[in-house]
């Protein structure tokens, strides 16, 4: 196996009888672009300072490229950092905020320039080095900030939510340029952030932390599709969470008794008891909705779970459908504008979708998450 | 001032648009209200107005009219070696006082920094304390401590009284400077490999460079002005504050008024000087 450009082994930390992280361990690939993904006070920041060196960890230890770094003060480690909000030396010109590290290190002056030069280019900020930071835009500033990490040439490079500051075109624009910026470099790169959308869209993998504990790490799709609790499922993407009794299991597959008719079918995720609690996660875009007849008993078995439309609400691209069961059961639906043509409030439909489309865990749908 | 009256007929014109229905704002307010901001403003300028315009006539005696303009004045201050010793201690304290005062309050504001607002809160209220304490206490205080501690007065008991006086003004200035400074740029020095010296030296002092050299002036104008203090302390030199006050308990002579205007001069430049370092963000 290959030599992990990051690894971190059974960290813990306190702040004072309060306990941020309870043993993280995870191992990042070289060129790889891993995202701590979590809600705000999840510690995924605290662990990214416990592997800048900012913050020491109570417990276990630090790895970067096979050399143990835990005791190890932020100047000396191979690691960088881009700040949530740049912190760009305000003294300095764009040019000397890139440069920094690299006089620290005592390069010559032109050799730095020259350095510099090639930075600017990469991140597109070409002309603008003689400027001071103070006249540069919310993107500029990131874009310089990155450029003067990266000019180190840091085995690891470590991102603090850096695009969280700026507004939403800018922000998927930056995502992909990001991306496209760690490939062409085959750098690696631990980003935060407590955005699903921007985890999905540039990393290799997902690392989702809640509590001070790692909830699952995968790929993207791994964890869109396999979520690998409630917290999981229900953090990364939208979808319905219906708690119900596990009425039986065959290969794998359960069958919920949710209310007193609503029977549910997905993939079991662990062990499953018949007659205890569980919880079921559906995708509202794995739902498929065909329109029923009135007079079709209500209480009558179905192939499919029945439910009278409540309200149709339009997303642009797509239109999303509410619609309750005749046991009190709330689901939302994912169609495409033409699929809902002719829906509307207080006709029936039947929901289906494949077993395979949804999870179910064992617990409720509160505080189950490992 | 000149602005002022500018301003004030200006608002008047607009005024009495909106009044004119109204019995309101007559032309008589208005001339009270002119005539009540020009003495108010007289009072405070015309004590320092008369001396400096005295401190170039040619009579002796403090009448007007003028009779004739003249630097002598200024040429007798500058032969008497009363005068000169007494600038020169007043300039020594000065800069004796700056040097320290800013040393210990950028060690203590940075320190102070560090702390939980909670901790932080009273400790800056003690630090500021002092100089809510009357100058005639610190004084007299001093001067009691120093014979307690058998040290006989002089410059070095009026330094010391001096940096006392300045310290709380320093801490101030560069307190409110520290609560907008952005620790993460001293991270970021770090991380770029940075030892936490060269990081102070490269980034957080030029940052800080203007409030330091604010808080520095500052603590000079404090010094230079300072006479209390230096009273119950500096024996028998003399500052010239204390020149001054000597000199007017032999009669008022014209040489005094040139003293107290190259006092007045130094210390506005100072203080203009050191609002505008201070307020400057970068």
């Amino acid at each position: 196996m290959s030599e992990a450009a990051v690894r971190v082994v059974g960290v813990k930390k306190q702040f004072g009888d309060q306990a941020v992280l309870h043993g993280i361990d995870l191992d990042v690939a070289p060129n790889e672009f891993v995202s701590l993904l979590g809600p705000s006070g999840c510690g995924k920041t605290t662990l990214l300072r416990i592997i800048a060196g900012f913050e020491q960890a109570s417990a276990g230890r630090v790895e970067v490229a096979g050399t143990d770094v835990t005791g190890m003060p932020p100047h000396k480690r191979p690691t960088n950092l881009v700040f949530q909000r740049g912190a760009l030396f305000p003294h300095m010109t764009v040019a000397e905020n890139i440069g920094y590290s690299l006089k620290l290190r005592g390069w010559p002056k032109a050799r730095i320039g020259a350095r510099v030069d090639e930075l600017l280019v990469l991140v597109r900020l070409d002309g603008l080095g003689g400027r001071a930071p103070t006249h540069l835009s919310g993107g500029q500033i990131q874009r310089a900030a990155l450029a003067r990490a990266l000019a180190p040439q840091p085995t690891v490079l470590l991102l603090d939510e850096p695009l969280s500051a700026l507004d939403l075109k800018l922000r998927q624009h930056m995502q992909l340029e990001l991306r496209a910026l760690q490939r062409q470099l085959a750098a690696t790169f631990i980003y935060v952030t407590h955005d699903q959308t921007e985890a999905l869209v540039m990393s290799d993998r997902i690392a989702i932390m809640n509590a001070g504990r790692l909830v699952q790490v995968g790929t993207p799709r791994e964890i869109y599709t396999r979520p690998a609790s409630v917290f999981a499922s229900d953090f990364i993407g939208e979808t319905n969470l219906v708690p119900g009794i596990v009425a039986s299991v065959d290969d794998g597959l359960v069958t919920l008794a949710a209310g007193s008719v609503t029977r549910l079918v997905g993939r079991a995720s662990g062990a499953m008891v018949i007659g205890s609690t569980a919880t079921l996660s559906v995708r509202p875009e794995a739902i498929h909705l065909t329109r029923t007849d009135a007079a079709v008993d209500p209480g009558a078995p179905v192939d499919g779970h029945r439910g009278q439309v409540r309200q149709i609400v339009y997303l642009g691209a797509r239109v999303r459908v509410e619609s309750i069961s005749s046991d009190g059961i709330t689901t939302w639906t994912d169609l495409r504008d033409d699929e809902a043509e002719g829906l509307s409030p207080d006709d029936w439909v039947t929901l289906r979708w494949a077993p395979d489309a949804a999870s179910v865990w064992a617990g409720g749908t509160i505080g189950t998450e490992a | 001032m000149g602005d002022s009256v500018v301003s004030g007929s200006g608002r008047r014109s607009g005024r009495g648009r909106d009044a004119a229905g109204g019995a309101g704002t007559s032309a008589l307010t208005i001339w009270a209200s002119r005539l009540f901001i020009a003495v108010v403003l007289i009072y405070l300028f015309a004590p320092v107005v008369v001396t400096v315009l005295f401190s170039f006539t040619t009579s002796p005696r403090l009448s007007l009219p003028i009779e004739g303009v003249t630097l002598d004045w200024y040429r007798k201050a500058f032969a008497d070696p009363l005068f000169t010793t007494a600038l020169n201690n007043s300039l020594v304290l000065a800069v004796v006082t700056a040097v320290v005062s800013v040393t210990l309050g950028v060690t203590f504001s940075f320190g102070m920094a560090r702390l939980s607002a909670r901790t932080r809160g009273p400790l800056l209220t003690a630090s500021l304390l002092p100089a809510a304490v009357p100058a005639l206490v610190l004084g007299v205080a001093l001067a009691v401590f120093f014979t307690a501690l058998n040290r006989p007065p002089g410059l070095v008991n009026a330094a010391i009284g001096h940096i006392l006086v300045a310290l709380p003004f320093v801490i101030l200035t560069l307190n409110a400077r520290l609560e907008t400074f952005d620790f993460s740029v001293t991270e970021a020095a770090r991380d770029l490999g940075a030892s936490p010296l060269r990081t102070f030296r490269d980034i957080t002092f030029p940052i800080m460079r203007p409030s330091v050299i604010g808080a520095a002036l500052l603590a000079m104008a404090l010094s230079i002005d300072e006479f209390v203090v230096t009273w119950f302390t500096i024996g028998n030199q003399q500052t010239l504050p204390v020149l001054i006050w000597g000199l007017l308990r032999r009669g008022i002579d014209p040489t005094v008024n040139a003293l107290a205007t190259v006092v007045l001069v130094s210390l506005v430049f100072l203080v203009v000087l050191s609002s505008l370092l201070s307020r400057r963000r970068s």
